[in-house]
Formats: structure tokens, sequence, C-alpha cells
């Protein structure tokens, strides 16, 4: 059995370092470029600042990347002055892959004909100097969203262009977005970027790392996604990060929402704490709604200003926001500048001083936390020597189970429905090992809902598509 | 008496994995022997796993639209496997961009497919055809 240490850092990272950074892409970069570089860059650019700033309303950051260099600026630009907290810098997919000279070539069509021949900015691709420009004068913490399963040159690059906040995780990155890439690998490749983010940090001015918590967005029940956050919390503190927010996407259910950012906030602090990693800053994201969205801008609309009061009421340190277009594709600069500004005004009337909690939150939180506590210590009862390698043989015995992840190391066998109010049961764990009372609970819950349909697939069709 | 053998999977590089999974729970409770080839096959894998499990019917799904540059020998393929009675259904958005649904039916009819179901997402309706295909003797199990 391995618990997570402190002696799980990786040693001999100058060699390893100087591998990854022989790529021609990373243009000669050494090592200690980022450390030096963000010595120039203001403090407002860290989120720990951004996040201590905050006054009672979470923040905000909307999502964006586009191909072209000028596009990004404007866009940057524009989501700066629409009150966006924290600025995103959106990969393309094909850098998400690491393949590098497609989204090159591709970049290079792009500024030929002018046209958007990436879904993001190919950060590899244009490289940390130019990418610095981006930023010049900005004030505020940039983010990057990627997807990416071998994030090491990339989050390199992003380090050294000034960029702290670097989301992803073995698990998060890997499991709801590749169908092949090995998990093993994966969670190897984000010891190095979370070993990265821990070197070039400062004890005052440390890189802000963030898990993925919605995962599949489809079904995953919050025992899960708690689960796989706390331990990619352990496994970056264990690289030495300092500042690490845990994160999950609206269940559909308010009670539910609520109950989990409890449990998920107060058993990421608790595991922490017990592995002796006291030392790690935690905050907590909200993601608005990540399934699929109502093509209608007004239901669009009021999707998201119902998650911005949840989001509210939970007292998220941030919240991720979707646009009015998001069943459209990919959103211009000013409606996500608009989807910005509307959130913001719905987190101003909406204030809420404290995290708001009722008798049903409470049975909810406790089923909850019970679930996440058997998984996590069935998990570090697994044989290995060294916490990742139990964390990789939880999901080849299934006792991590992710619903619809197109990845060949999941299981697949846990089966999720919503009850009366909407919140995600788990109507078949599969091989996750949670209690017999449990699994009891979850069924007799999902029993409240009288309109079930006939079949399974019919109601998971709805389940799913609950919003639209 | 066993139950029918149907092989399923997403074709291309596409790994849209949310269908996928539905119409395998979808075909396992309509008394489906399901074998999930999941996402990212090409047309081969189809032909391998239909000559191991000695499947019935080949439910082939696209979502990105991939399915037309895919599919367009894929009849020819399963003949020469010898597997010349088989059930192939396509469904899914089966083509890039906005294109009449009969055009659509009739090009992936040519590709020899039995039952073509672009844009329509109700799962029990290819169900229905599979169960009347097979009591029609349209394959020799």
């Amino acid at each position: 059995m391995a618990r997570p240490s402190h002696n799980a850092a990786l040693s001999g990272i100058e060699e390893y370092r100087r591998q990854v950074l022989s790529h021609p892409l990373a243009r000669g970069m050494s090592p200690l470029e980022a450390l030096d570089h963000f010595k120039s860059v203001p403090a407002e650019r860290f989120p720990c600042v951004a996040y201590a700033q905050r006054q009672g309303v979470p923040c905000t950051q909307p999502r964006g990347g586009f191909p072209l260099f000028e596009a990004q600026r404007r866009l940057t630009q524009q989501l700066s002055d629409a009150g966006a907290d924290f600025i995103p810098l959106t990969v393309d997919s094909y850098t998400r892959h690491n393949q590098y000279e497609t989204a090159t070539q591709l970049l290079k069509r792009s500024e030929e004909e002018g046209q958007n021949y990436l879904n993001g900015y190919p950060l590899v691709s244009h490289g940390h100097e130019l990418t610095r420009e981006l930023y010049r004068g900005l004030r505020k913490p940039v983010s990057l969203r990627h997807g990416t399963p071998d994030a090491r040159l990339l989050a390199e690059v992003a380090l050294a262009s000034g960029i702290a906040e670097i989301e992803g995780g073995g698990i998060c990155y890997t499991l709801p977005y590749s169908e092949g890439f090995p998990l093993d690998r994966c969670l190897l490749y984000w010891q190095y970027v979370d070993r990265i983010c821990a070197l070039t940090s400062t004890k005052d001015l440390p890189i802000h790392r963030e898990s993925f918590g919605p995962l599949t967005a489809t079904l995953v029940p919050p025992a899960i996604a708690i689960a796989i956050e706390i331990i990619e919390a352990l496994l970056a503190a264990e690289q030495g990060v300092t500042s690490f927010a845990v994160s999950f996407g609206q269940t559909g259910s308010m009670v539910q929402d609520l109950a989990t950012a409890k449990v998920l906030r107060s058993l990421t602090r608790r595991y922490l704490v017990e592995c002796g990693f006291d030392s790690v800053e935690t905050y907590l994201v909200y993601h608005q709604w990540m399934g699929q969205f109502p093509p209608q801008r007004e239901k669009a609309a009021a999707l998201i200003a119902g998650a911005s009061v949840i989001a509210s009421m939970i007292s998220a340190d941030k919240v991720v926001v979707k646009t009015v277009d998001e069943a459209l594709g990919v959103p211009r600069a000013e409606i996500n500048a608009e989807a910005v500004d509307t959130v913001r005004y719905v987190l101003r009337i909406c204030g809420c001083l404290e995290t708001v909690t009722s008798p049903l939150v409470e049975r909810e939180a406790a089923l909850i936390e019970s679930e996440v506590c058997s998984i996590l210590d069935a998990v570090f009862e697994l044989p290995g020597q060294a916490f990742w390698q139990s964390v990789f043989r939880a999901f080849q015995l299934g006792y991590i189970d992710v619903p619809f992840s197109p990845h060949a190391d999941n299981a697949n066998r846990l089966i999720s429905m919503r009850d009366a109010n909407g919140s995600i049961r788990i109507v078949e764990p599969g091989a996750v090992p949670v209690s017999d009372d449990d699994a009891r609970e979850e069924r007799a819950l999902l029993e409240t809902r009288k309109d079930r349909a006939e079949k399974t697939y019919l109601q998971l069709l709805s389940d799913i598509n609950m919003m639209v | 008496m066993s139950k029918a053998r149907v092989v399923i999977g997403v074709i291309g590089d596409d790994i849209h994995v949310v269908g996928n999974r539905i119409m395998q729970l979808a075909l396992e409770e309509s008394g489906f022997q399901v074998y999930n080839l999941r996402t990212r096959n090409r047309p081969e894998h189809f032909c391998e796993a239909a000559l191991e499990t000695n499947a019935h019917a080949v439910f082939v799904s696209s979502l990105n639209g991939e399915g037309e540059y895919w599919c367009s020998d894929f009849r020819r393929r399963f003949d020469e496997a010898g597997l010349t009675g088989i059930l192939l259904y396509v469904g899914g958005n089966v083509v890039v961009g906005n294109r009449p649904a009969a055009e659509v039916e009739s090009l992936f009819k040519q590709f020899g497919f039995n039952r073509v179901y672009h844009h329509k997402p109700d799962i029990s309706v290819a169900i229905g055809d599979l169960h009347e295909d097979l009591r029609n003797g349209a394959t020799q199990p």
C-alpha cells in the first residue's frame, strides 16, 4: 500500500527538463526561463492574489481561444474589460494531442487565409516570447485550459509565457478526453507538470494548479468526482504544489450541488492535512452546466443565471461561465464578454454571505462523504510503491469508474440516474467500493422518483439531456 | 434460444461515446448480445469483430460526420470476408454539413447499408427494425 508522501517528488528533474526542452518549439528555453520571467510579472497575475482580493463574490472566468495572435489579444482585452477576474487561454485540440506540426501548419494557413482552422490557441506553435506579448499590461491571472494527457512541453511554454494557472491532471485530463492514452503514463507526465509548477513557485507567489472536476459531465456521481479531485490534489501536493483548486460541474440538482461543495471543500482539506500537506492552500471552483445546453438563447441565459445563483450559494472561489451560444459552437468574443457581464450581475444581486445548507443538503452530504471515504480508503490500501501506482490500480480494478468515459482503462460498469430532485444516484456501483448501507440509500433515494421510464436507456437519455 | 449478436462502435477519429454507451445498454435491455468496439474504429475493426463473434448485425455510428469518408466500401469488405448476409446499420450525424435526409439515406444504401438513421436519435426505431429484419431472415445466424 502506498499513501501520498513528500518523498514522491520527482528526482533528477533537471536532466528530464533538458530532454523536454530540447524540442525545437521550446526555442532554446532554459529551465530557469519561467522563474526569471515571473520576477517581472505583476503579483496580480497570480491566482492566490486574485483569490485573496475577492470580496464575498466568486471570481469569474470565461473560456476562449482563437488561433491567431491578434484575435486572442482582442479577446483577452474584451474579456478583461467585461470584468472577468481570470483570463482563459484555451488551447486547440491538435496541440492537446501533441500534434505540434499539424497545429503549426494550420496556424500558418489560418494566418494566410484569415480563417480559423484551429479550435483554440496553438500555444506551443506560437511560443513563449510572442505569448508574453498577449499579456503585456494585464493585471489578472491567466488560466491555461486544455485537456492534454501529456502536457509537459505545453506547461513549460505556458509558464515561460507568464501563465500562473495550469488546469488539468493525469486523471481529469485523460479519462474524459482520450480513448487510449495510457493512464499510467499520464499520471507520470502530470507529475512532471506539477513538479515544474512547484519549482517555478516562490513562497508568496506560487504557481496555481486546478483540477477539472466535471470529467465527462454526464451523470458523474459526486462521490466519484470528489474522490478524483482529492487524489489529484494529493498527487500535486506530493510534487510540492502549494496552491490548488478542486472543482466540480453543476450536477443538475441544487441540493446535490450544495452537498457536493460542502464535502469537496472539507474532505480535500482533511486528506491534505492527514497526509502532511497542511501548507497547501485550496480553493473551490464551480463549473456552470457542462452538459448539453438548450439551443434557445433565452433558456441558455436562464440556465446560466441559475448556475450563478448556485455558485453564490456555495461560496465558490471561482465560477467558470458558459455563454448563450453554448449549444451552437465556439462563441464570438462579444457573446463571451456579455456572458461574463451577465454572470457578474447575478452574483452581485444574489450575494450570499455564508454557505447555504438545509437538512436535505446535510443528508446528501453525509451520504457523499461516506462514499468518498470508502473509495479513498480502498485506494490507499491498494498495493504499489508510490501513491500514483495505487491510483492506477484503482482504475484497473474499477474502484473508480467514470460514467461515459471513452477511455480504455475505465471500467464502465457503474450506472447512475437521477432521483426526484434531479440528484445523480448510483444505481449499479459496479466495482466501486461503496458500503452496502450507502448503496441501499442510493437506491432508496432513486425510488423517490415516480415518473421513471420503463427502459434504462430512455431514462438515461432524459437524465443526460435534462437541461435541453 | 441464444441471443442475436450485434457489433457496435463509432467510426473514424470520433470519440463521441455517450450515444455509444446508451446504445449498448438499449440493445442489451432489448435482449441482444452486444460487442462494443467503443470509439475510434476503422471499417476493418467492424469486419474483424463480426467475423470473430459470428454477428447477425453491425451498428456503425458517426457523430462528427466522418461516416461518409469511411463507409464507402463497407458492404464489399464484409462480402469479401464471406459475411454476405450480415445486417449493416448506420446512424448518427453521418455526413458533414447540412444535406437532405433522402440524399444521405440513398448514399449509404449505395454503400450497402440496410438501414440508415441520419439525425434520427430515437434508438428504439432501429431496435424495432432489427427485430423485424431478423424475423424476416435477412441474415443467416
